[in-house]
């Protein structure tokens, strides 16, 4: 054997052990894993939808443009940039859902900082009924709260039809724009998100150090200067990432404007997608294209959260403002009054609602004559009978809404378990290997699909799970699968964070002690930070329980409770859907229990990091 | 020359044979079945479909959920010719149109997962399903018979039932709708499903331009007194006069149809749905306020202090009404070209299409009507849907508005929908109608 041969074999022995060692890294197994998994299940939905916006499909308009019945064309992107109809079609949708998804973004920002600011960083009274309160509209479905708004100011006089709660009793008639349009999408999605925001920068502020802030106190610098010139800079950085999750979120939402008669690009998916069906997918790419551009000004704000190093999230030195000893009360009590409307008010209502005789039949109100009221849409059982259910048997004894519970309790859990495991498999991946390209590739990849609106989610996985190869239409694994991958980022940000504030010491510590990768995980990594890492997993249950906009392109009436209360609320039997609500309102708060019980993590905590 | 013909005659023969020979290789099996199947009593399909399906799951796919209601009544059938059989039934409701794309995909399998379908909106069906070859249509020979008409005679759909959507108005209020262009008088903003949501919708507006209907629609024009109400329709006719003529509609009446449509579609307040629109109409605020809803939205309402079915007056039912009353759709029965069991699929079909029991599900209701004039008899004799809103003495009317006419006085009354004809204006009309200014956009 030569001596260049020599060299050569154990060039590539080296290279060789350096592939085993490299593998040997449970951290590097899971990158690339996790890499090529996230990267199919992001980029192939992507690519199925892009063919879509120049397939020619029967029956549509397209075929008559491009003078053949299949094949491919980009017709349908001239039409809709540039045709009769592209400020119908495009313009018009386009610019409702910048606006709506830039000030509900604002909204939640304000409500639900100003919130968790007041929650953890002063003496305010009632915190504790404050804190899990304000996350009730988080926990309801979306568009319940759209529902709520209508039956609330709608009137004959404004918006035609009968009467709403307000002008029915009182005869206050709210004016057009406040009942339907771009004002209460702004308000309801606002509320909606504001606790999402609320648990978001709730955490931050919670984690954050306060030595800055008692310094500037020690200097007798006043409050306003310290929160304008320290805390705020301070939390910036994260608010904005805030800002573009909730932005991201509302940007997709289908329910909230279908029921409050606004025209945006979810909506305007929907009404193409029989006869423009070319036309309807392109405004799906357009709201990923959307997404990709919060993922940059994401990316950028991560950037620039890295100078400041005094955010060190573990300090435990938080200093309370004292809001006075009135202040501190009569604030209190102003939050108690602002949440009665937004959490109590709607849970009252719907509850109400199931003993209405006909769905808004507000009469008891008036005549106080309880014949007004019925339990029938709750006990109603005889299958032979009509009883004004339009052929439905009460909620306690109807198979398709119990059914529809089972869906969406299986799917929950099975999406929590995965989004939970996957994220937090990532999240320590890539805090192993922070500097490392491919792990911010892998940690980003896996974030894309959280800032995708989620019709847009739904879409690209129905294209690419929904033919010929992959018949999926209807079935949980589908909505599993889209689940999953929308939810991961739930758990691999929190799970990052909070790996991030371990020091690798430990672990270095327990592989000298030989100790092996599941052990050192399950023994040290996770009980260390389990309520962050729980979180991980609470977030998505929650999420998934009540989610529509990613789960109606994909399932059908029945198959899931969001679906079937959508189904509900738009045949008008709104005791159904709101019984439902109820239904869930109850299954969130007691998992959310009972997982604070066992675990510490609550959702109103935050998540984690 | 004997010789000649008798060779000529041959040859034609053959040929003949020949091209049916061709012709049948180039149906696919399940439409083999299907003219098997055309010939055979309600019996005979049952026992093949028992042979065929038991033990299995059959599919079906459906706008309507009470496709789910059927299915047991219609297994309980089968179990009469034989007590050991038991099938899985499986019905799916997809929502917002997506059933198309189901049945789509579904169709690009070598066995679908579909074996059935139950349809609506002619346009779509047409050059969606049928021109495609996803969707065979199936004539049960006892639908034929009730028909007085053959398998190979009758050249529509098969239709299970046609519903109606009608003009409501709420009657608390001084105000009257006598004629069809009330409803886009000005101020108006009638309660509807938008058409974008509810494609029937669109289609029942495709098919005021068909001639006959764009008649009827100048004569409700005729009808009206002078007065600033007619001059600004004819004003809004006139100014449409070039676009009839671009849309080549039939006949001199098509302004008028798309004077109609302009003024319906700038003006109608479009709701989710026709739950909705009912649960607002019946209620006393709902003073002079009308829609147009599902005829059979009615009979769930439940009287109240401020809810009742007396709120309400049908429009069509009024003396001296001019014009049409709403607009007629119908649910369709498919067997999908992959059927996986379409034995089974047209038994099915031949079971809620050509006995009561089987249109049970449906047949409670008023305004659904069986296309089988034997079931719809059977049907009103057990339902008593003409006298619904009567009190028991059968005298003293309760709810005018329950009193369901029936069909064949209907039918005069609709704009029923004709799919072929809804398929070769879509793509004229429809984007000319999707130009339009929607009331609230």
């Amino acid at each position: 054997m030569t001596y260049q041969n020599l060299a050569k074999a154990s060039a590539s022995k080296i290279r060789l052990n350096k592939i085993k060692t490299f593998f040997m890294q449970p951290h590097n197994v899971i990158l690339i894993v996790m890499g090529v998994l996230c990267t199919m299940t992001t980029v192939f939905p992507m690519i199925a939808i892009l063919e879509d916006t120049i397939k020619i499909h029967p029956g549509t308009i397209e075929t008559w443009w491009a003078e053949k019945g299949s094949g491919y064309t980009f017709a349908s992107y001239k039409h809709l940039f540039f045709g009769d109809l592209a400020v119908t079609n495009l313009w018009r949708p386009l610019l409702n859902t910048l606006v709506v998804a830039a000030c509900s973004c604002l909204a939640a920002i304000l409500f639900g900082g100003v919130f968790a600011f007041l929650v953890t960083r002063t003496n305010l009274k009632f915190k504790k009924y404050l804190s899990a309160i304000f996350i009730f509209p988080y926990i309801m479905p979306q568009w319940t709260l759209a529902m709520v708004w209508k039956n609330l100011f709608n009137s004959n006089a404004v918006t035609g039809g009968s009467d709403g709660l307000l002008a029915s009793l009182f005869g206050i008639k709210m004016p057009l724009w406040w009942c339907q349009g771009i004002f209460p999408c702004i308000i309801v999605l606002g509320l909606h998100y504001s606790a999402f925001a609320y648990i978001l920068i709730g955490g931050i502020f919670r984690n954050m150090d306060s030595n800055l802030e008692e310094a500037a106190t020690i200097l007798d610098t006043p409050k306003y200067k310290t929160m304008f010139r320290i805390t705020l800079p301070m939390v910036k950085p994260a608010i904005l990432s805030t800002v573009l999750l909730v932005f991201g979120s509302s940007m997709g939402s289908y329910p909230v404007p279908h029921y409050l008669n606004l025209t945006t690009l979810s909506t305007k998916y929907i009404g193409l997608k029989s006869a423009y069906t070319a036309q309807s997918s392109i405004l799906a790419v357009i709201m990923m294209v959307l997404g990709v551009v919060i993922l940059i000004l994401n990316q950028r704000s991560l950037k620039s959260r890295k100078n400041y190093t005094t955010v060190t999230g573990k300090s435990g030195q938080i200093s309370k403002i004292n809001l006075g000893k009135v202040g501190k009360y009569v604030i209190g009590v102003l939050l108690i009054i602002f949440t009665f409307f937004t959490s109590i008010y709607p849970i009252i209502s719907f509850a109400f609602e199931t003993f209405l005789p006909n769905p808004g039949d507000y009469s008891f109100l008036k005549t106080w004559n309880f014949k007004d009221l019925t339990t029938k849409w709750w006990i109603y059982n005889d299958p032979t009978g009509e009883a004004g259910l339009y052929g439905q048997m009460g909620i306690l004894f109807n198979k398709t809404i119990w059914q529809a519970y089972g869906g969406t309790m299986l799917v929950s859990l099975i999406c929590a378990l995965c989004s939970g495991t996957l994220g937090t498999l990532i999240g320590y991946a890539v805090s192993k290997k922070r500097r490392d390209r491919y792990a911010n590739y892998v940690n980003n990849v896996a974030f894309i699909p959280y800032l995708m609106p989620s019709i847009a989610v739904g879409i690209a996985f129905f294209k690419l799970l929904c033919n010929q190869y992959f018949s999926l239409y209807n079935t949980y694994t589908l909505l599993i699968i889209a689940g999953t991958v929308k939810y991961i980022p739930f758990a691999s940000r929190s799970s990052l964070n909070s790996m991030l504030q371990i020091s690798g010491e430990i672990e270095e510590s327990a592989i000298i002690q030989d100790i092996p990768w599941f052990k050192r995980m399950f023994c040290i990594i996770i009980p260390i930070q389990k309520s962050s890492i729980l979180s991980g997993f609470l977030l998505p249950f929650i999420t998934c329980i009540r989610e529509l906009s990613l789960f109606m392109m994909l399932s059908g009436i029945g198959t899931i409770f969001a679906t079937t209360m959508d189904y509900f609320d738009e045949m008008g039997l709104a005791a159904f859907s709101s019984g439902m609500n109820l239904i869930l309102i109850i299954t969130v708060l007691v998992c959310n229990a009972v997982i604070n019980k066992l675990t510490g993590a609550s959702l109103d905590e935050g998540i984690g990091g | 020359m004997k010789k000649v013909l008798a060779t000529l005659l041959v040859v034609v023969l053959v040929v003949t044979a020949i091209a049916m020979i061709a012709c049948d290789q180039k149906k696919s099996e399940v439409q083999k079945i299907i003219e098997q199947a055309q010939s055979m009593t309600m019996e005979e399909l049952g026992r093949k479909a028992i042979e065929e399906s038991n033990g299995k799951t059959f599919s079906g796919i459906g706008n309507s959920s009470r496709g789910k209601t059927a299915g047991p009544a219609f297994v309980k059938y089968l179990q009469t010719l034989d007590s050991t059989y038991n099938v899985t039934f499986d019905w799916q409701q997809p929502k917002n149109n997506t059933i198309f794309e189901a049945l789509e995909t579904d169709s690009k399998k070598p066995a679908g997962e579909f074996a059935v379908t139950l349809i609506q909106d002619g346009n779509q069906i047409e050059s969606k399903m049928v021109q495609t070859g996803i969707l065979d249509r199936f004539i049960p020979k006892a639908w034929a018979d009730a028909n007085k008409t053959t398998a190979s005679e009758y050249k529509g759909y098969l239709a299970l039932q046609t519903l109606n959507k009608v003009f409501m108005f709420n009657n608390t209020g001084s105000k009257t709708f006598t004629n069809v262009w009330d409803f886009v008088a000005e101020g108006e903003h009638g309660l509807f499903m938008d058409v974008d949501s509810e494609v029937v919708g669109k289609n029942f507006l495709y098919m005021l331009t068909q001639k006959d209907y764009a008649d009827d629609l100048k004569a409700a024009y005729d009808a009206m007194p002078a007065g600033a109400a007619k001059t600004r329709i004819q004003t809004t006719a006139d100014a449409l006069t070039n676009d009839a003529k671009t849309l080549k509609l039939q006949g001199e009446n098509g302004k008028y149809a798309l004077a109609w449509i302009k003024l319906w579609v700038e003006s109608y307040n479009k709701e989710t749905d026709d739950g909705p629109i009912c649960n607002q109409l019946v209620s006393s605020s709902a003073t002079d306020k009308f829609g147009l809803l599902v005829y059979s939205k009615l009979r769930s309402v439940e009287e109240s202090g401020s809810v009742s079915k007396n709120n309400i007056t049908v429009a069509a039912y009024q003396d001296g009404y001019t014009g049409f009353g709403g607009y007629g759709y119908c649910h369709y029965m498919f067997v999908t070209d992959n059927s996986p069991l379409p034995w089974t699929a047209c038994a099915f079909i031949a079971y809620i299409t050509c006995t009561q029991d089987g249109f049970e599900a449906w047949g409670k209701d008023i305004g659904g009507y069986s296309s089988n004039p034997e079931v719809a008899k059977a049907n009103d004799e057990k339902h008593h849907h003409s006298t619904g809103g009567m009190d028991t003495d059968g005298t003293t009317v309760l709810f005018a508005a329950l009193n369901d006419k029936g069909y064949d006085w209907w039918e005069q009354k609709l704009i029923i929908e004709d799919p072929e004809y809804c398929a070769s204006v879509a793509f004229t009309v429809g984007p000319w109608i999707d130009k339009l200014t929607k009331y609230n956009k």
